[in-house]
């Protein structure tokens, strides 16, 4: 009984400071990072996924409330504002690819991303989704930084949006080589640049690990979807939830 | 590294300033990245404090919205009893993205004579 109690007492402790979040969000991630390493890195396996079912289930059979785990793990969360703008620099690299490319790049994006947009609100509409589920897949090709930040803005749940952009990532990356055989594209930098705007961050490096030239292409796209988007979804999503 | 840290978290301040009081439909990051891409064109040229921050930060990009995701145990309900749609919805929309996407820059590109534009 003793014994018992000293445990609860050294967990009621452990849990009250930002350590036990930190620990399993960063020992979750290293797992999902070696799984992922050896699956030879199979889209399927991705490191983010592996690490949110890992802290999700931890979570829920431990019964800690999702705010006592934000509450340790936020200090992770705070760096995505600083990530999210050090993409300036990948994107700055990827700027004089567009030289002589730009009106078929932005064509692109511009008809990517209404395809996105259009495609998955209408379809999860179509079957029964009510606002709060089709309003976060306004930006879910959008990486999943500024994805949130979008949702923030347009008052849906920055969760769920976060949700459907590391599904979409997933699909996407899954899905891409296939799409592109099935259309006969040849060209690298036409796919990389494709799969960057369905599949952001998760289809960019599924790209680098293919071919160079797509991955540049891709992280280029991923960049300009996420400040278009930024700028765009909400206007879009006023005129259409209004 | 703190150099960079430093002109990380200076343009991500101004971002959110210019979010707060001008550009409130924007987030905050998100001017900041632009800014800091202005910057850098202007500057024409990256410093490595700068380059080694942000290489980090896109190595471990996935790890930082853990947090905010693990939020869906909040939803479980909710996406389980949509998750036809919801599988769905994504599934299709991210063919037809990636798809639409490769036609139109595919298309509008100049033709290139075949063989000879593989860099």
């Amino acid at each position: 009984m003793n014994e018992q109690h000293s445990i609860v007492e050294i967990w009621v402790y452990l849990s009250g400071s930002p350590l036990v979040a930190l620990f399993i969000t960063l020992a979750a991630y290293q797992i999902g990072l070696w799984v992922y390493k050896s699956s030879k890195q199979n889209p399927l396996a991705n490191p983010v996924a592996i690490a949110i079912i890992l802290v999700a289930s931890m979570i829920q059979y431990v019964d800690m409330p999702y705010s006592t785990y934000f509450e340790g793990a936020q200090f992770i969360h705070f760096l995505l504002g600083s990530a999210t703008v050090s993409l300036a620099i990948p994107i700055y690299r990827g700027l004089s690819s567009l030289k002589g490319r730009a009106l078929p790049l932005l064509a692109s994006l511009m008809a990517g991303g209404l395809a996105s947009i259009f495609s998955a609100v209408n379809i999860a509409k179509l079957l029964g989704a009510n606002a709060s589920i089709t309003g976060a897949m306004y930006p879910k090709s959008v990486t999943a930084p500024i994805a949130m930040g979008i949702a923030e803005r347009i008052g849906v749940s920055p969760t769920l949006t976060a949700i459907f952009a590391v599904t979409t990532g997933i699909l996407g990356a899954i899905l891409a080589p296939f799409i592109f055989n099935a259309l006969g594209m040849k060209e690298w930098w036409q796919r990389g640049y494709a799969i960057g705007i369905g599949a952001h961050g998760i289809g960019t490096s599924r790209a680098f690990s293919i071919h160079p030239e797509a991955g540049t292409y891709a992280s280029l796209a991923m960049g300009m979807n996420g400040v278009i988007s930024a700028v765009a979804i909400p206007f879009l999503y006023h005129l259409f939830n209004k | 590294m703190i150099s960079g840290l430093v002109q990380i978290l200076l343009f991500q301040s101004l971002g959110e300033i210019l979010s707060k009081f001008a550009l409130p439909t924007l987030p905050g990051p998100v001017i900041g990245l632009v800014l800091l891409i202005a910057w850098l064109v202007l500057r024409k040229g990256i410093n490595t404090e700068l380059a080694l921050v942000a290489d980090s930060f896109s190595q471990y990009f996935g790890l930082l919205f853990v947090p905010a995701a693990v939020g869906v145990v909040l939803f479980l309900p909710q996406l389980k009893a949509n998750a036809l749609a919801i599988i769905s919805a994504l599934v299709v929309s991210v063919i037809l993205t990636i798809a639409t996407s490769a036609v139109v820059v595919r298309f509008l590109s100049p033709k290139a004579s075949k063989g000879l534009n593989h860099e």
